[in-house]
This record gives structure tokens, C-alpha cells and sequence, in this order.
């Protein structure tokens, strides 16, 4: 396996089955995949199709089938592999007992670290995640988005090289889910690989190098956001300040030469952009209200 | 002090002696076949699922790599691991255990009767029996519970995608428990103490009238008396010139007495806790005829345990000690005993009269014998006595104990006989001892603790292990099942064994295998008649033996917790001999590592996010 290649699974399939044996569900299946060093890596499709199971294979959680799930040149169900992996689960999976300090050096331990290690990657993973004035609070009085905060944070406890996320942005708020998809592309300029899975196309197009899409179990389509996204045999025009004659004319060029109008316009932005960017400015001017159009004065 | 099984010196009960395996042997042994077994099933399983070719590289990438994932157990992780452990125990209200000991504590003097004849007896048995039964059923609901309880809220998946070997999670749990566990047993001993010297705290009044008593001159040596009844009892006093001395022994405790002016103060109870240290010798019978024998008669108990000796006839139980010397007399008074006889009675006789008996010395060697010296026996009591250096023997020539009755290898037989007719003394081998100095009580103590703090570590380990396969409920369904088990192993073997119940040194039961005994319930049919001889019966015998043989394997791998026990020897007020803490110990040893690595395998064979 060259060493560029982070992950490799090979006709990976797996059948879950009762207790006497019998197929319940295939839900994976023979899926071929390479993840190479560096990349961002989406795992997309609807629920049921094998993404978290891909997850859970590649992280030795599951026992393929058939196939097998290699990282880093080992076998998923070898142990050692964890050394460089971070894992941040659908749910943030943690002892709700702990608070974050305890719970952050409690995964630290379990990567052998030594005492000042620990406590300097503690401290600064609080801070990069924003939770330094609820450092001593138990785990079972955070909020949900503070939950996959800190769980995030345990992921990312050994600094690893390879980063897993089963929906990351599950349960965020439009903030939460801008600050993660940040951290995922700062990561990514760190040079670590981050395979994600989600359901949300806009979170995985905004971040992902390259993507997998499943439904039933199957591999449907492979490749790069960008070139999967590409529709070839559509121009796109984009312009500013152009005149209703301007259009008008632009529009019988594209009749002259036999081509089909599709749309011109003014663009919209993404609902995300337009939240973050109001957001932003309540920030920036604290107390500024949005004119509100009264019923009399639709009525008049 | 009932001492079933010899205690065999460490290292021939850990390699064997005189034929029988030792310890360590065994543990192989067991541990290879258990191993083959494994590996047979986990390769058919193994195969049904993958495939012959591919189940076999499975079986064997399993084993390879646990050799490797066991020698990488990082101490940090197993730590970090045993922390959380304590940190859950806390979470789920571990100390409520503490508060009903505490209330245990706070009525148990409603039920204990506080006129029975040796109150330190029943106190502490009743206080190191609550303790260890408290103890074992909170290291039971912590150990089965907690890993099921990690893969029901998943949070398992966040630790076993970090770079942790199972057996570390395992042995996490087993370390982190066992600390909570010690915690919990240590304030409970302190609660116990302060409750058993409290309770048996007390104090009596000389009776005014002492006597005088006179020496040889005429002058007066001393005084004796009496104390006032208190606490159901009183006690014989004796006093120096000064008028200073002690209420003597009674009620297993005796009382400091000092006068002050013209008034004894008598002090603290002092001795109920002691820690003897015995020497035992070996133990041979008389008949009735004088001819040798191995046991005594039975006197119609089922428990065998003592056997019996009848009075006025040349019956005698016959002890043999070796290694005795001056030294054992450190203050000249005399080579001290111990001696506990059980008294049957054939006829009633005065109820709580003694029953006269006799000590006889003997040279091993020149058969040389001492003269009789009378001693007066009660059923059940522990009899501290010194025999004096200076002795007669049967001519009644003055003979010296050591020079004479002692052979000069050290060996000395001591024999007792009952002198009443119709009357028996039943005695068992640890019923005879020398008395070596007292141990240290505190570091007695201490030793009976470790054997509960054993049983603790094994239930845990148990339980740990079981949690790592079945969820909470049914391991702690099948750890209470040990638990019952390993206190009635004796039964569980006697009935697996069936008729080959001596060489496995049990007990006969009657009644046959479990599906023949059930037959007799039904059929209300006796346990020692033979089932009549028909197609039924011999089925029944069929499927018994092949349950016989499962029960023996299962045998093998139970905690004798019975035998672990060493409450009675703190209640009897004996010090615990370091072999049975060693051996105690390096048991529990036996039960973690084995208990880890099967832990381990079914951890690492399961799917962590089925």
C-alpha cells in the first residue's frame, strides 16, 4: 500500500445478523475505497446506507464480513492503529460524570502521555474549542452543542493524523456548524485526514476534497466535489452592472448560435451566508431591530 | 477453632507434595485446557461464519495478537482506567454500602446475646460476617454492571478507538473496583472496631470479703475473692499483699485490679482479642482396648470433623509434637498448651459441671510416661494450661519434662484421656496445641481482613470478567452463582464426584447426580436406597454422569469460598498463620490473571458497536 494512501478498504462488506445467525441486513457492500494523505473525505447518503458502518469498519468497531478495512498499513481490528486516529462519534459518546478537564485527561492517559504532555494539550484544546469557563463542569450539565464541542476535542486529545467524523455538525447551530466546518478545513491545512459521513450536502460540499456516496449499501459515485458538481454541457455567465440591453442582446447571441436560455438573474446567496452574515452585524451593532413592515401599513 | 484442612507450608501447598499436585500445576493445567477448549470452539465459530480456510486465519490472527496486546499493558492506561472505574463507583452512590453497615451496626445489639459465654466470639464473627457479605455484594453490582453499562450508552466506543488493549479495560475495572472495595473495607473495620470494643467495654466491682490467703509461715501472701456480676458474669479475683492484681479469666476476658485507698478499681476488659499462635502436632487414637487407630469412635454426629474418645477406658487421643525445647517456656512456668475438648455426655450427669480428664507425657523413644495430671474439661471452651518442667513419671520417680519426656530430636506425645465412665471427649487434630507467644493482634486483624479483601478481589474479577460478554443482569446472575457455589464447593463436588468422592477428598453425598436427585423428590424416595433397577434409572444415571463430568470441570475453576473464610480465627481468638495468607493471596492472583485474560477474549472477539 503506497504511503500516501491513509485508508484503504478492499470489497468491504458487512452483513449484520441475529443472535441463531440469520441475515438481518447487508449493509455494506464489496466497497472499494482508497483516502489518501491530507484529503478531506465525505462519505454522503441518506440514512441506512452504510455510512457509520463504513466508519465503525475502518475504526475496528465492526468486523467486516467479507473484505477488509486497512489503516495506515494495518488491519482496522488492530489497536495500534488507534495511536494516529481521532474519532468523533454521531453522539458525543463520553462518561457524563467527568468534566471537561477530567474528561480530556482521561483520554490523554489512555494515549500514554506524560503528565506535562497532557496538561498542555488539555489546556489548549479547551480554549480551541471554546469551552475555557466550563472547564470544571460536568459533562451532564452541557448543552448539545457544547457536548460535540468537547467531543471534538477528545478526538483531536492525541493530535492524529487521521480524523474521523460521523456527522460533525449534527445538533449545531449555524454558528457551531460554520466554527466546525472551519476546524475541519484548518485541520486539513495542518496536513491531517479527515473522512466524514453526513447527510447534509451543504456541510459536505462546503468542505470535502473528495466524495463517496452511498445508498443501499453500494458505492454509487466517487470522485472530487468539484468535479462531480461540474455540469458540462452548461456556460454559466456571471456579471456585474450589466444594462436590460445588455441582456436583452446577450440573450440573442445565445439564440443566434442555437443555444437554450436557461436562467438570467440575480443571483441569492445560501440561507448560511445570510444568517451568518445578519448574525455578524447584531454583533457588531448591538440593538439594531429589523424593520418590520406593520399590518396598517400594508394596508394603506 | 475448627480447622478442617491442614495448612500445608507455602511452597509444597504451591508445588505439590507427597504426590498431590501442587497449586501452580494445577492452575496450568487448568489454564491449557481451558485454552484447547477455546480454541476448538472459537474455531468452530469462527468457520461457521468465514469459512474453514478464512475461520482458521481469524483463530490464528486472534491468538497471535494477543500475545502481542498483552505485553503491551501500559500500567498509565490500566491507571487512567482504574480511576475512571473509582470515579463511577462514586457516581453510583458507593457508600451507601457504609450507611447500612452503620445501621447494621446501630441495632445489632437488639439481636446479639450479651450473656452468651464468649461475647468477643460473637461479636466479632458478627461483625467480620456482615462486612464480608456487604462487601461481596457491592464488589458484585459494581464489577457486573459497569462495562454493560459502557456499551449500553456507547461510551465504550470513544475508549476502544483509542489506542487501549482490552485486557487493560479489563483489568482497569478489576484494579479501580478492588481500591473502592479496600476503601470501603477499611472503614468498615474501624466502625467495627469501635463497635465490638464499645459493646463489650465493661468494668465490675470487687465483692466486699476477700479472704486472706496464707503461706506456709503463716503470713498473709495475698487475697482472693470475688467480683460483683455484671454483664451476666463475674470473675474470681486474686490479689497481692498490696491488695494489686486481676480478676481472673471468665467470659474469654480478664480485668487489671488496682487499689486505690481503701477501694479496688477494676480496670478495662483486657483479652478479648488475642491472636494465639499454635503449634499442632499429629493426631492418633486409642480404643478402648489400647489398641492404635487412625480416629476415634462416632458418636452419631453426621459432621466428622471430631471423633470421639470414651471415658474410663484406655482410650486416649494421642498428640505428637516435634521441635519442642526450653525456648517454647519463655518464663519458666511451664510448656504451654491449648486444648479444646467437646463433651458428650451419655448421661446428664450436673449440666455445667466439668468433666474430669487426664494429661499424660511420653517419651517417644524410652516410652517413659509421666504420672496423671487431672484436669477438669467443659464442652466447647478453650483451656490455656502449663505442664510444669518438674514432673513424676509412673513409679513416681521425679523426672524433668525436658530431659525426660522430650526425645532429643524435640518430639513429645502428649495424651489425654476421659476419666469418667459413660462420659466421651470428642477432639479433632487443631484441638491440642502448643502455645507459641501471642501475635500481634492488630496484625491479626489485618490478616482476616485480607482474606475477606480476597474474596472481594475474586467476586470483582468474576463479575468483570463476565460483564465483558453478557449484559449486567445475567453476569451478575452468573457471578452470584460462583459466589453460592464457591461456598458450597465441598457439596458441589461431593455430588459431581458421586462414588469417586475420596479421591477428589470430599464427602460421600447421597442421593446421586442432579437429574436422580430430582427423580427422588418427586418421588419422594430416600437418598440412600439404590433407584430400582429399570430402563429409567439407567437413563437417569446416563444423563447424570455426563453432568457429573461437566460439574467437575466447572469445579475446577471455583473459588473455595468457604475455605477462604478466616473469621473463626479472629472470633476463637487464633493469629491467622502466614502460609494461608500467602496461599490466600497468591489464589486471588490466580483469579485476576485468569480472569483478565479470559476477559480479554471475549472483549476482543466482540463487536464493540453490534
Amino acid at each position: 500500500m503506497s504511503e500516501d494512501i491513509v485508508v484503504q478498504t478492499r470489497a468491504l462488506s458487512k452483513v449484520y445478523r441475529d443472535f441463531w445467525g440469520r441475515q438481518k441486513v447487508r449493509a455494506l457492500k464489496a466497497l472499494d475505497l482508497e483516502i489518501h494523505r491530507g484529503e478531506v473525505f465525505g462519505l454522503l447518503g441518506p440514512n441506512g446506507s452504510g455510512k457509520t458502518t463504513t466508519i465503525k469498519l475502518i475504526l475496528g468497531l465492526l468486523f467486516p464480513t467479507e473484505g477488509e478495512a486497512v489503516v495506515f498499513g494495518k488491519r482496522a481490528t488492530d489497536v495500534s492503529k488507534n495511536e494516529r486516529i481521532g474519532y468523533l462519534p454521531e453522539e458525543s459518546y463520553l462518561y457524563r460524570f467527568l468534566n471537561a478537564e477530567e474528561t480530556l485527561d482521561f483520554y490523554a492517559r489512555l494515549f500514554d502521555m506524560s503528565s506535562d504532555t497532557r496538561q498542555e494539550r488539555i489546556d489548549a484544546l479547551i480554549k480551541q474549542v471554546g469551552l475555557d469557563t466550563a472547564r470544571k463542569r460536568q459533562l451532564q450539565e452541557y448543552s448539545k452543542g457544547m457536548t460535540r464541542r468537547i467531543g471534538l476535542a477528545q478526538a483531536l486529545i492525541n493530535d492524529p493524523d487521521l480524523i474521523l467524523l460521523d456527522e460533525p455538525t449534527s445538533g449545531l447551530d449555524p454558528i457551531g456548524t460554520r466554527e466546525m466546518k472551519d476546524m475541519i478545513l484548518r485541520l486539513k491545512g495542518e496536513g491531517k485526514t479527515i473522512v466524514m459521513c453526513s447527510h447534509l450536502l451543504a456541510d459536505v460540499q462546503d468542505v470535502c476534497d473528495r466524495i463517496a456516496i452511498l445508498h443501499q449499501g453500494e458505492l454509487k459515485e466517487l470522485g472530487r466535489v468539484d468535479t462531480l458538481l461540474t455540469v458540462a454541457d452548461v456556460t454559466q455567465i456571471r456579471a456585474r452592472g450589466l444594462s436590460g440591453d445588455c441582456q436583452n442582446e446577450i440573450r440573442d447571441v445565445i439564440g443566434r448560435h442555437q443555444g437554450e436560455l436557461l436562467e438570467i438573474g440575480n443571483p441569492t446567496t445560501t440561507l448560511e451566508e445570510l444568517f451568518l452574515s445578519i448574525v455578524r452585524d447584531s454583533e457588531a451593532r448591538p440593538g439594531r431591530r429589523a424593520k418590520v413592515e406593520s399590518a396598517d401599513a400594508s394596508a394603506d | 477453632m475448627v480447622l478442617e484442612r491442614e495448612i500445608l507450608p507455602y511452597f509444597d501447598w504451591l508445588l505439590g507434595h507427597e504426590g498431590a499436585w501442587g497449586a501452580l500445576p494445577r492452575f496450568f493445567i487448568i489454564a491449557a485446557v481451558l485454552g484447547l477448549l477455546a480454541l476448538v470452539v472459537g474455531y468452530v465459530i469462527s468457520a461457521a461464519r468465514y469459512g474453514l480456510l478464512r475461520g482458521g486465519d481469524v483463530v490464528y490472527r486472534t491468538v497471535a495478537n494477543s500475545f502481542r496486546e498483552l505485553s503491551e499493558t501500559s500500567p498509565r492506561r490500566v491507571w487512567a482506567l482504574a480511576r475512571l472505574a473509582i470515579k463511577e463507583s462514586r457516581r453510583r452512590r458507593v457508600e451507601v454500602a457504609l450507611i447500612v453497615f452503620v445501621i447494621i451496626l446501630a441495632f445489632a445489639n437488639w439481636f446479639l446475646s450479651s450473656d452468651n459465654q464468649d461475647p468477643a466470639k460473637l461479636y466479632i464473627s458478627f461483625v467480620l460476617t456482615a462486612t464480608t457479605y456487604l462487601v461481596l455484594g457491592i464488589a458484585l453490582l459494581l464489577s457486573a454492571f459497569s462495562l454493560p453499562g459502557d456499551f449500553k450508552t456507547k461510551t465504550i466506543y470513544t475508549v476502544v478507538t483509542k489506542p487501549v488493549r482490552a485486557v487493560e479495560i479489563i483489568l482497569g475495572r478489576i484494579i479501580g473496583f478492588s481500591i473502592v472495595g479496600t476503601v470501603l473495607l477499611v472503614i468498615m473495620a474501624v466502625c467495627s472496631y469501635v463497635f465490638v470494643t464499645r459493646s463489650l467495654d465493661h468494668t465490675h466491682e470487687v465483692e466486699k470479703g476477700l479472704t486472706h490467703a496464707y503461706d506456709s509461715s503463716g503470713n498473709i501472701k495475698g487475697h482472693t475473692g470475688r467480683t460483683l456480676l455484671n454483664s451476666h458474669h463475674r470473675h474470681d479475683v486474686e490479689l497481692n499483699v498490696d491488695k494489686n492484681g486481676i480478676a481472673r479469666s471468665n467470659y474469654g476476658h480478664s480485668h487489671e485490679i488496682e487499689t486505690r485507698g481503701d477501694r479496688q478499681v477494676v480496670g478495662q476488659a483486657e483479652g478479648f482479642m488475642q491472636a494465639r499462635r499454635p503449634q499442632w502436632g499429629k493426631l492418633t487414637f486409642l480404643d478402648r482396648q489400647g489398641l492404635a487407630k487412625e480416629r476415634g469412635i462416632n458418636v452419631g454426629s453426621e459432621w466428622t470433623y471430631r471423633s470421639y474418645i470414651e471415658g474410663n477406658t484406655q482410650a486416649a487421643a494421642i498428640w505428637t509434637f516435634d521441635n519442642i525445647d526450653r525456648s517454647l517456656d519463655t518464663d519458666g512456668k511451664g510448656l504451654p498448651i491449648g486444648l479444646i475438648v467437646r463433651v458428650f455426655r451419655t448421661h446428664k450427669g450436673v449440666i455445667g459441671q466439668q468433666i474430669s480428664g487426664g494429661i499424660q507425657l511420653r517419651n517417644p523413644e524410652t516410652n517413659l510416661r509421666s504420672d496423671l495430671i487431672p484436669f477438669g474439661a467443659l464442652d466447647n471452651k478453650i483451656e490455656e494450661m502449663r505442664i510444669k518442667p518438674n514432673q513424676t513419671d509412673t513409679e513416681g520417680v521425679e523426672r524433668n519434662l525436658y530431659d525426660d519426656f522430650v526425645t532429643p530430636s524435640g518430639q513429645l506425645e502428649i495424651r489425654i484421656q476421659c476419666l469418667e465412665r459413660g462420659q466421651y471427649f470428642g477432639f479433632a487434630q487443631p484441638d491440642c496445641y502448643l502455645r507459641l507467644p501471642n501475635a500481634s493482634p492488630l496484625l491479626n486483624i489485618i490478616k482476616v481482613y485480607s482474606s475477606i479483601w480476597v474474596q472481594m478481589v475474586i467476586v470483582t474479577s468474576i463479575g468483570v470478567a463476565a460483564s465483558a460478554l453478557l449484559s449486567g443482569p445475567v453476569a451478575m446472575l452468573l457471578t452470584v452463582s460462583f459466589i453460592l457455589l464457591g461456598f458450597f464447593r465441598e457439596f458441589f463436588v461431593g455430588i459431581a464426584a458421586g462414588s469417586d468422592y475420596a479421591a477428589f477428598g470430599v464427602p460421600k453425598v447421597y442421593g446421586g447426580g442432579p437429574v436422580e436427585s430430582l427423580v427422588r423428590i418427586v418421588t419422594q424416595k430416600n437418598v440412600i436406597s439404590p433407584l430400582d433397577p429399570s430402563f429409567g434409572a439407567s437413563l437417569v444415571q446416563g444423563i447424570d454422569s455426563v453432568l457429573q463430568l461437566f460439574m467437575l470441570s466447572v469445579a475446577q475453576l471455583l473459588p473455595d469460598f468457604s475455605a477462604f473464610s478466616t473469621v473463626n480465627f479472629a472470633a476463637y481468638g487464633f493469629a491467622v498463620p502466614a502460609e494461608r495468607v500467602g496461599q490466600d493471596l497468591t489464589v486471588c492472583l490466580g483469579y485476576v490473571v485468569g480472569m483478565a485474560v479470559i476477559g480479554y477474549f471475549l472483549l476482543r472477539t466482540r463487536e464493540v458497536a453490534k
